[in-house]
């Protein structure tokens, strides 16, 4: 089982709407997964992010508003996150691309409202999928939706194709 | 639930397995272009697995076309080099826009269920399937097993009464919904059209369903109707198969009734697709450049309302108008009715069938605080060029209209 019981990591916090366009601006389309980490940083720096520098040994975890990830179905922008270090996704709602990619490339994501006036940028936070919370700095809890059981499979087998290679298997 | 035409044709082509909310559904037909296969290639060719069926394939090269960059080239070649190796008989190379390609082509019909890895793959909906977009894996996992994983979505009816008058086009329609609406108000759900009067072109059709995902959809649709079965004795020479038209009353979780007459043409401003204004509302915004093309707007109807606004006309000085036909057969017959010929003479720059400036990718980027009207799909901050451009849409007659004033205008100034 891939998916650990406990999430942690650094808030790297957007707003509503946030497009596939800002956070991998197209012109930085490549197959280079350097290249596709500068891409996210350019990002960054167009979205304003509120934590100076690109890089935390905890990793990241972003806290988005409502219709995170709409637009372009471009998987760059969710592979350029996972090279970036981003270990989950929390939004109020996502678009339904984008957070299929995420799942597809073994990226958690959480549905959750309350948390996006509770957190800054940088703090550190914790998930924990078993008993479906997340932790703030000062140890408040919030709730987050059920995942499907079906994205859920997905999830422990690393991402979709580990599920296609458990489906092929009949594990 | 309220599942609509959508829910019945997922429904069809379930095979029995389904997983939390999520049904396992077999897939017709698959649309792949160069930068999303490119990104999936190395993963596929890694698994050793086989395409499950080739026929059910359409490859072409319509982002980098032809590339701009070694980068580029190199992402093309191994797209094409791939091609060639598996003999995969649906190649379109520099032929036009995939999704303009995929409806012109012979394999879309009524209730087939079809996956692009572009989110605009939704466009192929106004042929009455249901088609969606996904990202590479998605796409990567539909390629070796030829099912997808889908969740059934609410649907929504929309009604359409009456015909557009001629100041109005599809891309109207579409604004006028998402600025109601907003960019999440269908979101996960199906949008279904009910033309009532079956009035609307399938160009304008194609620019409705195209825009879908930009209120947030998994689809848009268009119940299929006698302007369905004109376009497709048209494209095919015959109908080959008695047209499903999805006829009788089916639940929907909301209904929206438009009245087309009642539209006024639209403006969507920075950097949202769903903020949207009346075009008489702009006060005369001024603009560097008019972009007319894209995969929501560089059919022949777009071209041919264009070339006639521009008829005996000049661009404004200091605006640069760019215009793209979808594709090599659009261009084509746009260059036979003389429509390339008057937008060359009113001073328009026509490009090659590609996506081009619409994402950015090459041609008519724009620099630094540059003012864009564009007839494409989406205007978020830096997706033409340098963040701090702006980019509007329109439909390709206000855009025509707002080219010759230099400034964005209500193409009724002018008609």
């Amino acid at each position: 089982m891939a998916l650990p019981e406990i999430i942690s990591g650094r808030v790297w916090k957007l707003g509503d709407h946030v497009n596939t366009d800002l956070l991998h601006p197209p012109s930085h389309f490549t197959p280079d997964e350097k290249r596709m980490k500068e891409g996210i940083a350019e990002g960054r720096t167009r979205l304003g992010a509120g934590v100076k520098g690109d890089s935390s040994e905890e990793g990241w975890i972003i806290v988005a508003g409502e219709n995170f990830g709409c637009g372009s179905s471009r998987e760059t922008s969710v592979r350029g996150l996972a090279s970036f270090g981003v270990k989950g996704v929390v939004a109020v709602y996502f678009a339904r691309i984008f957070m299929r990619s995420l799942v597809n490339l073994g990226i958690p994501v959480f549905e959750a409202k309350e948390i996006q006036g509770c957190v800054k940028d940088g703090e550190m936070i914790r998930i924990s999928l078993k008993e479906v919370w997340i932790e703030g700095p000062d140890s408040k809890r919030f709730p987050f939706s059920p995942l499907d059981p079906h994205l859920r499979r997905i999830l422990e087998a690393g991402g979709l194709i580990g599920y296609l290679r458990s489906e092929k298997h009949g594990i | 639930m309220a599942k609509g035409i959508t829910g019945e044709i997922i429904e069809g082509h379930a095979d029995g397995r389904s997983e939390g909310k999520y049904l396992s559904v077999e897939v017709d037909f698959v649309l792949l272009h160069d930068p999303t296969f490119a990104l999936l290639l190395p993963e596929l060719k890694e698994s050793g697995e086989e395409i499950w069926d080739r026929d059910k394939v359409l490859l072409t090269v319509d982002h980098f076309a032809p590339p701009s960059s070694i980068e580029r080239a190199n992402m093309v070649k191994e797209v094409l080099s791939f091609a060639a190796e598996k003999k995969l008989p649906h190649l379109s190379v520099y032929q036009g826009i995939c999704h303009q390609l995929l409806v012109e082509g012979p394999w879309l019909k009524p209730g087939m269920l079809v996956l692009g890895a572009d989110s605009h793959t939704v466009t192929g909906g106004a042929l009455g399937c249901l088609a969606t977009g996904m990202g590479s894996t998605d796409i990567l996992y539909s390629l070796i097993t030829g099912r997808a994983w889908l969740k059934p979505p609410e649907a929504v009816r929309i009604d359409l009464r009456e015909k557009l008058p001629p100041y109005l086009m599809g891309k109207d329609v579409i604004l006028d919904l998402l600025g109601r609406y907003g960019e999440g108000g269908f979101l996960y759900q199906a949008m279904e059209f009910y033309d009532m009067d079956e009035a609307l072109s399938m160009d304008d059709r194609f620019a409705i369903c195209n825009m879908a995902v930009e209120g947030g959809a998994k689809n848009g649709l268009f119940q299929p109707d006698r302007v369905t079965e004109d376009f497709l004795i048209e494209r095919d020479g015959c109908l080959s198969h008695p047209v499903n038209r999805f006829d009788g009353e089916r639940p929907y979780s909301r209904k929206i009734e438009v009245e087309l007459s009642k539209i006024k043409p639209k403006v969507a401003l920075p950097h949202s697709p769903a903020q949207v204004i009346d075009a008489e509302e702009m006060r005369g915004e001024a603009i560097d450049q008019v972009f007319i093309g894209s995969c929501t707007g560089g059919r022949l109807r777009d071209i041919e309302l264009t070339a006639k606004l521009l008829m005996g006309r000049k661009v404004a000085r200091g605006v640069n108008l760019l215009v793209t036909p979808a594709s090599q057969r659009i261009y084509q017959k746009a260059i036979e009715k003389g429509y390339i010929s008057t937008i060359i003479g009113a001073g328009g720059v026509v490009l090659n069938p590609s996506c081009g400036p619409c994402g950015g990718i090459d041609k008519g980027i724009l620099g630094r605080e540059e003012k864009c009207l564009s007839t494409s799909n989406r205007n978020f901050k830096g997706r033409m060029g340098d963040p701090s451009s702006k980019v509007f849409l329109s439909s390709p007659l206000t855009a025509a209209a707002s080219a010759l004033a230099g400034r964005i205008i209500d193409p009724r100034e002018v008609m």
